[in-house]
């Protein structure tokens, strides 16, 4: 019984290694187009595989990380592509010539190995490519110019502006010609009347900028005015001694945070690394840019010409001079990673809206009384830190315990 | 008169030259005691190479301006120097020595070597997971960051940076924690070294919260 069973299944074995042969046969004859299955039950398993394991590098249509995949199966035989798949670096190892061929024109980037795919698996993505290559979708209308659609920001917009300027202009204009036509024929019409010698003197005076300029009346109300302007100007300015708030310097390579932080939502902390750790921030080197820029070499708003600047900065070796934009005076400490790691704040409180600059500018005014208001009325961030546990038992009851009952605002906290 | 207009003639132009000392683009304003505002120290990330910046305050009698904060003694007279080389950091893990060519042998022989409260260890490996590996791995680890996905108004369009790994996908499902720690190390494919932003605590960190993710 049990030899008649093993004979039934050699059978069986044989049949269908049989046929796989002349399978193979037709399918080396006549490409490989006809062995793939055209099922849409599978073409739908074979597109799920596809978008989870394959579309990071590959196109069924166009070249990406990896080769374009279309008509893969009329290029190498399938069990070729099941061996590929499985495991590419052996393929290539073992000096096939089409393996090579494709690793010398992508390299260094290798295919990752799919150990785990059994060969329906394969079959199933080939058919989701074979779909794909027979039927090639409708090419999208290609809007993608990568620029921001966005309104223009908020504030009146400056046509706006100038329109109002330039009515209120024209309207001053149309005033003065009115009343000169006025002061004219006024004087013709006293003219004709009959006055004393004072008063015809009066009206014969001609009514210029001269007349105008003795005028103690003008006189009076536009020394106010300019006094005032005057004041006020030499007041700021004075106050501004010392602040660098709206310092903007044009940095040697023009690097928008808006684009890497506002639309890439790159954390501040990947480029900035001693944030959290370190007196300060940190300014990047190049070899952090090229994380990216290693394959991103094309910008948004300057193509190649900015990055191209660290590609040469990264081949000569050579530093970037990045202009400091907070140039916080020596008198006074800061610590980073005191504020962002142990207080929790976050870097917008200080630094604006930075994923929204082009060029970055300093937002706060980084004056002493800005720093003390902050600490008088900020609470201190004792959560989980056992450090604190008593210093919040003894304030208990006396309102928030904030920085300033910290000694955050003792002189020597900041300068010594 | 004459004279008064004058006056107030110099004093308006006296403000306005003020008022245009206010910090805007490239002009960082007036400084106050400008002797207390530049570090007498080298500072890193800040130094004034001009030898005559600050000349004007000298005190000393020195031919350098007060302001000069160079180093001429390092390469580009910059202030920070590279550590010599195999220099190792106290008080930390001794630097790892698996080349990057050797992924299968780091994968099969590394192990986690923090102890500890694991939670929060992977909790913090969250934290800095979404700090340093979201914007191209996405939220649950599946390749679809913002830097790693097609536009949104293309959906199958190229990706700003295109061969994320997908690591839910069936290639990188299984990947140890040894497997990630390397690759954070060294990098793989297109992905570049980012040991020079995370230290080997915080690389197994991020192993830690990565496995948690693919094990959902």
């Amino acid at each position: 019984m049990a030899s008649k069973h093993s004979l039934k299944r050699n059978f069986k074995v044989f049949v269908v290694l049989f046929s796989l042969l002349i399978s193979y046969g037709i399918q080396t004859a006549h490409a490989q187009s006809s062995a793939v299955p055209t099922d849409p039950k599978i073409i739908s398993a074979g597109e799920e595989l596809f978008k989870q394991n394959c579309m990071s590098c590959h196109r069924v249509q166009t070249q990406l990380v990896g080769p374009a995949l279309k008509g893969v199966y009329d290029i190498k035989d399938l069990s070729w592509i099941y061996t590929f798949v499985k495991n590419p670096q052996k393929v290539i190892d073992s000096g096939d010539e089409y393996a090579v061929e494709l690793y010398e024109k992508f390299k260094p980037t290798v295919m990752t190995s799919f150990s785990t795919f059994s060969d329906e698996q394969i079959l199933s993505i080939m058919a989701y490519i074979k779909d794909q290559t027979d039927n090639p979708p409708a090419a999208a209308a290609s809007t993608s110019g990568g620029g921001d659609m966005k309104a223009q920001p908020a504030a009146i917009p400056t046509p706006y502006v100038n329109a109002i300027i330039i009515g209120a202009v024209i309207i001053l204009i149309v005033l003065l010609v009115v009343l000169v036509m006025i002061v004219n024929t006024l004087r013709s019409f006293l003219s004709q009347k009959d006055l004393s010698p004072e008063d015809a003197e009066f009206v014969a005076k001609p009514a210029g900028l001269a007349t105008a300029l003795r005028n103690k009346a003008l006189i009076g109300i536009v020394t106010a005015v300019v006094t005032a302007v005057v004041v006020k100007g030499v007041i700021d300015s004075l106050y501004n001694v010392g602040v660098q708030q709206g310092y903007a310097p044009t940095q040697p390579i023009a690097y928008s945070h808006k684009i890497h932080a506002g639309q890439y939502k790159i954390d501040c902390n990947y480029c900035h690394t001693g944030v959290t750790k370190s007196k300060n921030a940190n300014i990047p080197s190049p070899n952090i840019c090229m994380n990216c820029h290693s394959v991103i070499q094309k910008g948004t708003n300057t193509g190649t010409a900015e990055i191209d600047k660290i590609y040469k900065a990264v081949e000569t070796n050579t530093p970037i001079k990045w202009v400091r934009v907070h140039n916080l005076p020596d008198l006074a400490y800061f610590n980073h990673s005191q504020h962002v790691a142990v207080g929790g704040v976050e870097c917008q409180t200080c630094h604006g809206p930075i994923e929204e600059m082009e060029v970055v500018r300093q937002y706060s005014n980084l004056t002493m009384g800005w720093c003390v208001n902050c600490h008088r009325e900020t609470p201190l961030n004792t959560k989980g830190n056992g450090y604190y546990d008593k210093l919040v038992e003894i304030h208990e009851g006396k309102g928030d315990f904030t920085v300033a009952q910290n000694g955050g605002i003792d002189c020597a906290k900041c300068h010594y | 008169m004459k004279l008064m207009n004058a006056f107030k003639l110099l004093a308006a132009t006296g403000a306005f030259f003020l008022i245009g000392c206010k910090a805007h683009d490239n002009n960082p304003g007036f400084e106050y005691a400008p002797n207390m505002y530049h570090s007498v120290a080298y500072e890193p990330l800040k130094q004034i190479m001009d030898k005559d910046a600050g000349k004007w305050v000298n005190s000393s009698g020195e031919d350098i301006g007060e302001y000069y904060s160079s180093n001429p003694n390092n390469p580009f007279s910059m202030n920070m120097r590279v550590p010599p080389a195999n220099t190792v950091k106290r008080g930390e893990f001794l630097p790892y020595r698996i080349p990057k060519d050797s992924l299968e042998y780091a994968s099969r022989v590394l192990k986690n070597p923090l102890t500890g409260d694991m939670d929060e260890l992977t909790k913090e490996g969250g934290v800095l997971y979404g700090k340093f590996c979201l914007h191209c791995h996405g939220p649950k680890a599946m390749g679809d960051g913002p830097v790693g996905s097609p536009p949104a108004d293309d959906p199958n369009g190229v990706p700003p940076f295109a061969g994320v790994a997908n690591l839910q996908g069936a290639a990188l499902k299984n990947i140890t924690e040894g497997h990630i720690f390397h690759v954070i190390t060294w990098g793989k494919g297109r992905m570049g070294s980012h040991a020079s932003q995370l230290n080997q605590r915080e690389r197994w960190e991020i192993a830690m919260y990565v496995k948690k993710l693919q094990n959902q």
